[in-house]
């Protein structure tokens, strides 16, 4: 059972069968510097698709060690994406990484209906942490693909986040669907989206897990708060998956965690048939690294 | 504890109060029998407002002897009806009853009664209730809304499953059990009574709605009938033993009263409640009995 985040480490380093990250577009030093890093700690192995030269120069500027890699020649980005999915697909990688191109070149190709790599109706983000004074760990969605979810949308996210938490070993994950308030108000879409997915739920339109919302963030996460608010649910100060209601809340929610809390997170983006990996040049290299391990640690 | 329509008047013995009814623009005779009727059960004082001379050719007609029934002669049905409303405003009489069971006679009591901003509605929500009695059900049920809401927000939904928990709780259910009903159990986008129902559920659970237990969306057979949710893998407290039946909108409701009347050859009585009195009205299509026993519901609510 993970607990915390460190037994994604061990989890991920005692997988028989190695994963192999590949990373498209491989020639960016933030990027290299964490895998180098994950290889090192035989978290994973690398197929880096990329400029080789590029990769060299990075290689001995940061002294990192690539010698175990696969490292394929290609300086045009669009090629490498073709030849990143390419691999993936014929089951020679089993994560994806962005490396040195833009968000947009990085998702078009996964998204794609034809030949791309999506599973679910849509990929979501999902940043799973471990904070001091909450007894697990817990993730946070979506905070970076979906721009204001509708209903059906948001429960297509659960979907996404409850398959993640099921490969990491939780069988039957709790989701909270955060609303301002944990009351039904008719001027505010979210918390009515949220007793509908705690419906949909019930009649398993929404399956393997329990739902419950709307719900405020301390109610989510702490019992004491919930009894307070007399509130009776399976859910509070016991969930697994928390859901915002827009990416401006998850924004902030993140970025309050990582920036106040001092927590690193790792994150996902999931929807697809493998782990991607998607971080931003603002993460730290611990993100990134146990943005890698999480995508490591989980068998689809 | 009512459990049938037949201990109305049981019920109205023990209560020990005695409800006094006004009757606005008073000239049916199928309404004049009813409102005899009740006044014979020793449980209902009467007041008739309208044509005097007319409404005692009709109590005879009817071999009816009105010497007991105070008679208040007002011509117009207009002003019959709004001296009728007067009654309930000053506290004269606790139970208001349509006089005429044609579709302009009802509105001579609805439309001043629920006209905006009224005195006697107070911003509240006035709904209908019908409460059914059936061989193939083993208790009471009441079905709402078939006559005010036509087409309820959610908002008003909420409001009417309050009005209805009330009637039933006067009943003796301290926690009524609501089915908000749908063509299917599932959350469906593309029908927004599924969408509501699911908030309900919800509010309810958090005590926005109190002193009941709702579920839904709940199919017709999935509300009555626990074997039916179980074929449907539905685990629900209410299914099979539902106690208020909310249709999403006035026709559904309507087709539901009828068909449980026709076909199911149930019993009723109907009440609407969220004004200051309850209100009685009654059509053509209704028997006797209904007349009588939607007068007893009445004065139930009252003490």
């Amino acid at each position: 059972m993970i607990k915390d985040l460190s037994d994604i480490f061990k989890k991920a380093s005692s997988i028989k069968e190695k994963k192999k990250l590949v990373v498209m577009a491989a020639h960016d030093e933030h990027v290299l510097d964490a895998v180098a890093v994950a290889v090192e700690k035989n978290i994973v192995d690398a197929i880096l698709v990329g400029d080789r030269k590029k990769i060299n120069e990075i290689a001995e500027k940061h002294n990192l060690n690539f010698d175990k890699c696969e490292i394929i020649d290609e300086k045009d980005n669009d090629n490498a994406a073709e030849l990143s999915i390419k691999l993936i697909h014929e089951g020679e990688g089993q994560i994806l990484m962005k490396g040195s191109l833009d968000t947009a070149s990085y998702l078009r190709p996964i998204i794609k209906s034809k030949g791309g790599l999506r599973t679910g109706d849509l990929l979501s983000s999902l940043a799973i942490f471990k904070i001091d004074g909450y007894h697990k760990i817990w993730g946070l969605t979506d905070g970076g693909i979906n721009i204001a979810p509708d209903m059906h949308e948001k429960a297509s996210i659960i979907n996404n986040a409850v398959f993640f938490f099921r490969a990491l070993g939780i069988e039957k994950p709790k989701v909270a669907v955060l609303g301002v308030v944990e009351r039904v108000r008719s001027n505010m879409q979210s918390t009515m989206d949220a007793a509908m997915l705690s419906k949909m739920a019930q009649r398993g339109q929404i399956k393997n897990c329990i739902v419950d919302g709307p719900l405020s963030f301390d109610n989510a996460i702490s019992r004491q708060s919930a009894n307070f608010k007399e509130i009776e649910s399976d859910v509070a100060g016991d969930a697994d998956i928390i859901v915002v209601p827009n990416i401006e809340s998850a924004n902030v929610l993140y970025k309050s965690i990582v920036h106040l809390a001092k927590v690193s997170p790792g994150a996902v983006i999931v929807g697809a048939s493998v782990p991607v990996i998607l971080t931003s040049r603002a993460d730290t290299d611990i993100i990134k690294l146990n943005s890698i391990a999480l995508a490591a640690s989980v068998e689809f | 504890m009512i459990t049938r329509l037949s201990n109305l008047s049981e019920h109205l013995k023990e209560q020990g109060t005695k409800a006094r009814l006004v009757v606005g623009a008073a000239l049916d005779k199928n309404v004049l029998d009813a409102v005899v009727s009740a006044k014979n059960t020793g449980f209902i004082d009467v007041t008739l407002i309208g044509d005097a001379s007319a409404i005692e050719q009709t109590l005879i007609e009817t071999g009816n002897n009105g010497s007991d029934i105070e008679i208040i002669d007002e011509k117009s049905d207009y002003a019959a009806g709004e001296k009728a409303i007067d009654f309930i405003r000053e506290g004269k009489a606790q139970i208001l009853m349509n006089g005429q069971e044609n579709y302009r006679g009802a509105s001579v009591i609805t439309k001043p009664l629920l006209k905006k901003n009224s005195d006697l509605i107070k911003g509240k929500t006035i709904s209908h209730i019908a409460v059914f009695e059936m061989e193939n059900y083993h208790k009471l049920i009441a079905v709402t809304d078939v006559a005010i809401n036509i087409s309820p927000d959610l908002s008003t939904k909420a409001n009417i499953i309050s009005n209805a928990v009330f009637l039933m709780r006067r009943f003796g259910i301290e926690t009524p059990k609501v089915a908000v009903l749908a063509a299917v159990e599932v959350i469906n986008e593309r029908m927004p009574a599924t969408m509501h129902a699911a908030i309900l559920s919800k509010m309810a659970q958090r005590g926005q709605i109190k002193n009941c237990i709702i579920d839904g969306p709940l199919a017709f057979d999935n509300a009555i009938s626990e074997e039916s949710a179980i074929y449907k893998g539905i685990k629900s407290e209410v299914s099979g033993n539902v106690d208020i039946l909310l249709a999403p909108d006035l026709e559904t409701a309507g087709m539901l009263y009828q068909s449980l009347i026709m076909i199911a050859k149930a019993k009723v009585a109907s009440i609407t409640v969220g004004a200051v009195a309850p209100i009685v009205l009654t059509t053509k299509l209704d028997t006797a009995e209904t007349r009588l026993n939607s007068i007893l519901l009445s004065a139930c609510t009252y003490n």
